[in-house]
């Protein structure tokens, strides 16, 4: 096994020779459709330019096309008019050979034009990327990898046969299954462990951490395949052994008999779970097989990957099925919650186009297919193993062992390994730690991103275990954490500090104050006659970022002092096209007139290039690398970790002090009739806007408009296009501008001046952070603090939560109405995975096809506090604060917070997801 | 055309490969027996139970239950899980104002999405629960005017064996199975039963 | 194949040929175009595909589209999402949606935003009290899932429309 990276994601290289659309085509295919994702659009009004509402809100109350579901063919510009229609065969068996596809049922009129399988996809030599390993179409004659796996497209002209087949197909599969072989045993996805002994005091250096030593995986495994964890001298990697040493030291320490101690050894089980996002996986593709260009319209959180990932797969394909360019447009998301971050579907809807050239197609999952398809929440099963001092209360030793179910494919299961274990020990500060951590392949449905990944599951099985321990050992659970926390400055188990805000004392204090935690006792007492009542509370810390994260912002200024603004985030109700619109009108006095999102196509004028893997990558070679002024770490990422607000808007935020330094401010001298040698050149950052206008002290007011214009026609910027990258700080240069060599939180910079191109300048200096960043863990956390009031039914054991507080932090929020709005659908879907959503393993799951939404039940407004849910933001700890990622710590708490209230009232402690009503009966 | 591109093939024979068949047919909810069957019970108070005894395959089948349930919530499926979405009995047994019964099951159902359907489509009345009652319950309840709508013993073979709505049960497509037998031969043993003096079981 | 006629947003269409088991969420998007009305289940269980049914007694009431067939619509007159919006005026719900951040990724605003009106113009007709307006709003919003917003926005969006002109919604 490699050396294990973060996030384990493959680099596209042009192996191919694809030309991928980065920068526009010269046909100006599809403007109408770039016209549909840019909100509010010239003609209709704008709701955030008040703070009234978000950015895209009109076009979401009126129903206008902005879906990629919402797209057909003759929505597409230059596309011939009509759509086709693809229909993914997925198998509901994965311990059988597939031995046929029966087709028998759709004769007539409903016959596929096209039947593609595995054995075309073999001969086409068309194979899914590295990421997606395994067959993309299962072959006749092997037995599918995993339930769910796809195993034939089939491809019809008109929609009514399209129609009509999909209910036949749903009611009887046409996939034919012989002898039983048994499920097909893969390797396991990664094995880790993260082993931290601390110095003997707190200012020591750490006697043995992942920081200081590197990740280590075993080298030697079962013939089952399970990681022998044991410091066997033959261990691969090298450092294992001496990792692995300190880690059973710590485990003898638990279990060493010792009065002064309490130990705690319990297991946990948390459940798969869908993301659930409302809109089906969807996408539209044209193939023009005289142009030889594919074109396509999708709907992904990681519009780079999926257009790489299009790249790689028809990169050794024969020449009648390789397309020399593919233009991809991106959409607008009905929600991702992760799951729409490297999803395989985009493979198949350009499969789809390819094998029914000339004809623009459609491939959309139902809801049926969208459960057997789609990625899912990793299940855990937990084992942790805690020493307290009984005196103090404080930690002195935690270890645990995780095992992941990853599913069919491998997708992102070592990074959600690695989270799982670098998030073990949440908040606190804990001496000695040893984590071992395994995802495995399995024949479930395969397991990715999903919100909160890695965290959400350690996280219950940590908090329950705190409350847990503050009864045993006497300790009021408020106490009992605080005595416990990492403090400012402390190291966390990887062996490197948080560098961000540190907040979890004041989130405790909150809570602790919170009349829902005063009046706990006395709700119990007045509990009506065959109900319960508990009140619960849990913290969390949650990484926000992968470290290796990147962002594309453009920003420009029209004459009338318009703004607009173009960036590479995706828009999945996350709020980014306001977020990025507030953070930029910082600068420019302005709120966007448009944002134009998931444009990764728009930013060719940096001539960026990029080599090597982020998270892996060896400082000789990024320091080589670096050299040449356009190379970057990493070009664009993906739309999750949280990294919205913090990195999704740095490169537009960035731009826009640019435009403001070297466009409104040279303008505002201009105007103001300031001098070459008056000192108040050098004072910008000091003026400020007011209602539009730009306000320096002792000067008169400026309107943002008439700022706009002089910066035009003096040929001061009016434009600035960037890109950033951090892996735990962010890369700094510094560009040739007006003179100076100007130093900014970005690697590449083009600027435009008045009506003319952009041009990319040369960077006179990069700083990019060192690639032994890559062994922090995280270095970038926000917290949350929930606590929950629950009324239970002693006769049905149902459980409602009544009432429910959560308390974050996020630096500046930049759009405090979306954060508020990402608490209460934290707090909803933290609800159903503790008490309503669960999606069995194997044949009685969803890769069975069987599921929809009646018996997989996600929170409904009735089964929420909806008028009872208070959601406080700490407001930042200076002005200047960065935003800091939210969307997923919000989620978290609530989950532990909901079980410790159960505990609370009922006096038991439950250690599997969901709690359900018969689970709760069953000890009443 | 490359050799790629082609009509759609129909793979194998389907002969050889599907899963062996023509065992014999019988009904994938299970069988009613005749009011003959019981002809061996000489007691008529007994043969009378063991009618409705063979009748309460069909009372407490889920596609009976469902609808005749314990709250004011139905349950759907097999399984008898509660409704999805939330839909509640209201004033007159077809749901509240927002979510009314024939917002989705229309006159004739629509089978491509496994809705199914009927003029009446609603609860039965709550004095009518059966879910969770044992066969003597649902029997002393079903034959009580104050519990079964007034009916008569005699009103009960045409509601069991004449009702469309209660028809529904025997061919309700989608996953779910029907309830045993026909409704033929759970009138027959309805008519049985009256005939008999509608005794319970005990 | 049978044809059927109806009223859409005000606007006649038809008489169309439909196939007796083509969805009324695929008449709508498929041949239509009219995407506004989403696709979120197949099963109305989470009702992104509702549409408004105006009754010829001055009533309506949502119905969603995933589970009827387009025939089941022959002669009846519907309002979806796109015809709120008069002129490009938006309706009080739509700018309460906005102003109070109701809802995120959008995909379940349509059906919301039938049912919200709908509520709406049965208050009208029937006012309740003030201490059941929490109760109903939940109600009527019930049958309506969104994985985004934990509901919290859309249920005060549509409240404070109704707190905003008491007398016409309230007893």
């Amino acid at each position: 096994m490699t050396e294990p990276s973060r996030r384990d994601v493959l680099k596209w290289s042009a192996a191919g020779g694809i030309a991928l659309s980065l920068s526009r085509l010269p046909v100006a295919m599809a403007a109408a459709f770039d016209d549909t994702q840019t909100l509010p659009g010239r003609a209709r009004p704008n709701p955030a330019a008040a703070g009234h509402g978000r950015i895209d809100a009109v076009a979401k109350v009126t129903g206008a096309k902005l879906y990629v579901s919402d797209f057909r063919a003759a929505d597409m510009e230059g596309w011939p008019a009509t759509t086709a229609h693809a229909l993914l065969v997925r198998a509901a068996d994965a311990t059988h050979v597939l031995t046929g596809i029966d087709l028998g049922a759709l004769d007539g009129d409903l016959k596929p034009t096209v039947v593609v399988t595995g054995q075309d996809l073999a001969q086409a030599g068309l194979k899914g990327p590295p990421f997606y390993a395994g067959d993309l179409l299962c072959p006749v004659g092997t037995t599918p990898l995993y339930l769910g796996q796809p195993a034939a497209l089939l491809l019809f002209e008109r929609f009514d046969a399209f129609d009509r087949a999909r209910v036949l197909l749903r009611e009887k599969s046409p996939l034919v299954f012989g002898a039983e072989t048994g499920a097909l045993a893969r390797p396991n996805y990664a094995a880790m462990r993260f082993t931290r002994v601390a110095g003997p005091t707190p200012d020591a250096p750490d006697v043995y951490s992942p920081l200081m030593e590197g990740w280590i995986s075993p080298g030697v495994f079962e013939a089952g395949g399970r990681p022998v964890w044991q410091p066997l001298p033959i261990a691969e990697g090298g450092q294992y052994k001496k990792g692995a040493t300190y880690g059973e030291a710590i485990r003898a320490g638990i279990a060493a008999a010792d009065p002064a101690a309490l130990v705690l050894d319990r297991s946990f089980r948390t459940q798969s779970i869908d993301p659930m996002f409302l809109e089906p996986e969807c996408g539209l593709a044209w193939y023009d097989p005289k142009a030889r260009a594919l074109r396509l319209a999708l709907g992904v959180q990681s519009p780079l990957e999926a257009a790489e990932a299009l790249g790689d797969m028809f990169g050794a394909a024969k020449e009648g099925v390789r397309p020399k360019s593919i233009d991809t447009r991106f959409a607008h998301l009905g929600g991702g919650f992760g799951g729409r971050d490297h999803t395989p579907f985009p493979l198949y809807v350009a499969l789809a186009a390819i094998f029914l050239p000339n004809r623009p197609i459609r491939l959309a999952h139902d809801r049926f297919q969208q459960f057997q398809g789609g990625i899912k929440r990793h299940a855990f099963d937990i084992r942790s193993k805690v020493a307290f001092e009984r005196a103090t209360g404080r930690i002195r030793a935690f270890a645990a062992d995780h095992v992941l179910d990853g599913g069919g494919l491998a997708n992102y299961s070592a990074s959600v390994a690695v989270v799982s274990a670098t998030s073990a020990i949440g908040a606190y500060d804990v001496p000695k730690v040893d984590v071992t951590t395994v995802a495995e392949h399995t024949r479930g449905v395969t397991a990715g991103s999903m919100r909160g990944y890695g965290v959400v599951q350690t996280t219950v099985a940590l908090e329950t275990l705190m409350d847990e321990a503050a009864a045993a050992l006497g300790i009021d659970p408020v106490t009992l954490r605080r005595r416990n926390l990492l403090k400012t400055g402390g190291r966390s188990m990887a062996g490197n500090p948080w560098t961000v805000s540190v907040r979890t004392p004041e989130l405790l204090d909150k809570m602790e104050a919170h009349a829902l935690w005063r009046g706990r006792a006395a709700a119990k007492a007045a509990a009506p006659a065959g109900t319960l009542v508990g009140t619960g509370l849990a913290l969390c810390v949650k990484d926000y970022g992968t470290g290796a994260d990147c962002a594309l912002g453009r920003v420009e200024l029209e004459p009338d002092g318009r703004v607009r603004i173009v960036c590479d985030a995706v828009e999945m109700g996350n709020g980014i096209g306001t977020a990025m619109a507030n953070r930029v009108a910082q600068y420019l006095g302005r709120v966007a007139d448009e944002v134009s999102v998931a444009r990764i196509d728009a930013f060719g004028a940096l001539g960026l290039v990029t080599s090597g893997d982020p998270y892996t990558i060896t400082q000789a070679a990024q320091d080589k690398a670096a050299k040449n002024p356009r190379w970057v770490p990493a070009i664009s990422s993906a739309t999750s970790a949280s990294i919205g607000a913090h990195v999704g808007t740095q490169a537009a935020g960035e731009a826009a002090r640019i435009l403001l330094r070297f466009g409104l401010w040279p303008a505002a001298l201009a105007m103001w009739g300031i001098r070459k040698n008056d000192p108040r050149r050098f004072l910008w950052e000091e003026a400020y806007w007011q209602d539009g206008m730009l306000i320096m002290s002792g000067l008169p007011p400026l309107a943002q408009p008439d700022l706009a214009a002089k910066a035009h026609a003096m040929g001061a910027l009016t434009g600035t296009m960037a890109h950033a990258f951090s892996r735990w700080a962010w890369a700094q240069a510094a560009f040739p501008l007006d003179g100076f060599n100007w130093a900014a939180d970005l690697d590449a910079l083009a600027v435009r001046r008045g009506k003319g191109p952009f041009k990319v300048l040369d960077r006179s200096f990069v700083a990019f952070p060192p690639a032994s960043y890559n062994r922090i863990g995280t270095a970038f956390v926000s917290g949350c603090g929930t606590l929950v009031r629950v009324e239970i039914d002693r006769a049905s054991g149902a459980v409602r939560v009544a009432r429910g507080y959560s308390v974050l932090e996020c630096g500046h929020a930049l759009a405090p109405e979306v954060v508020r709005g990402q608490a209460h659908g934290g707090f909803a879907m933290g609800l159903g995975q503790a008490l309503l959503e669960n999606l069995p393993p194997f044949e009685d799951g969803p890769g069975n096809g069987r599921w929809n939404l009646g018996d997989y039940v996600v929170a409904r407004g009735s089964d929420l506090p909806v008028h009872a849910l208070e959601v406080e933001i700490l407001p930042p700890v200076a002005p200047n604060e960065p935003p800091k990622g939210m969307a997923e710590v919000v989620m978290i708490p609530v989950v532990p917070a909901i079980l410790n209230a159960i505990a609370d009232a009922t006096g038991k402690r439950f250690s599997a997801l969901p709690v359900t009503p018969d689970d709760v009966r069953r000890v009443l | 055309m490359t050799p790629l591109l082609r009509m759609a093939l129909l793979a194998l024979a389907a002969a050889l490969l599907l899963p062996a068949q023509g065992r014999a047919a019988s009904p994938p909810g299970g069988t009613l027996a005749a009011p003959e069957a019981f002809a061996g019970i000489a007691d008529p108070e007994a043969r009378s139970a063991a009618y409705f005894s063979e009748l309460s395959k069909v009372l407490t089948s889920p596609r009976c239950t469902n609808c005749h349930p314990a709250t004011d919530r139905p349950r759907q499926g097999d399984a008898a899980r509660l409704h999805q979405p939330p839909v509640f009995r209201g004033p007159d047994g077809q749901g509240l104002a927002s979510l009314r019964c024939s917002m989705c099951h229309r006159e004739s159902g629509f089978k491509p999405a496994g809705m199914p359907g009927h003029p009446h489509w609603q609860l039965a009345p709550a004095s009518m629960a059966w879910e969770g009652k044992t066969v003597r319950e649902i029997c002393l309840q079903i034959k009580d005017p104050a519990r079964n709508g007034g009916r008569s013993v005699d009103d009960l073979i045409a509601h069991i064996g004449d009702d469309t709505l209660v028809g529904w049960a025997w061919a309700p497509g989608g996953d779910r199975t029907p309830a045993p037998g026909t409704q033929e031969e759970a009138k027959a043993l309805v008519k049985a039963w009256a005939q008999t003096g509608a005794a319970c079981p005990n | 194949m049978p044809a059927i006629s109806l009223t859409i947003n005000g606007r006649a269409h038809g008489p169309i040929e439909v196939r007796a088991d083509l969805s009324m969420n695929d008449f709508l998007r498929e041949v239509l175009g009219l995407t506004g009305t989403k696709f979120g289940c197949g099963a109305a269980q989470c009702l992104s595909c509702a549409v408004i049914v105006d009754a010829g007694d001055g009533t309506s009431a949502t119905m969603p589209t995933c589970v009827i067939a387009a025939t089941d619509f022959d002669g009846k007159a519907i309002r979806t999402v796109e015809g709120h919006a008069k002129d490009g005026a938006l309706t009080p719900l739509q700018q309460s949606f906005i102003s109070h951040f109701a809802f995120q990724c959008g995909y379940c605003t349509p059906g919301f935003l039938n049912e919200g009106q709908v509520l709406l113009e049965r208050l009208e007709k029937a006012p309740i009290p003030r201490a059941e307006l929490e109760r109903t709003v939940t109600e009527a919003l019930d049958g309506h899932l969104c994985r985004c917003s934990g509901y919290v926005k859309y249920h005060e969006a549509v409240r404070d429309v109704i707190l905003a002109d008491p007398g016409r919604f309230l007893t």
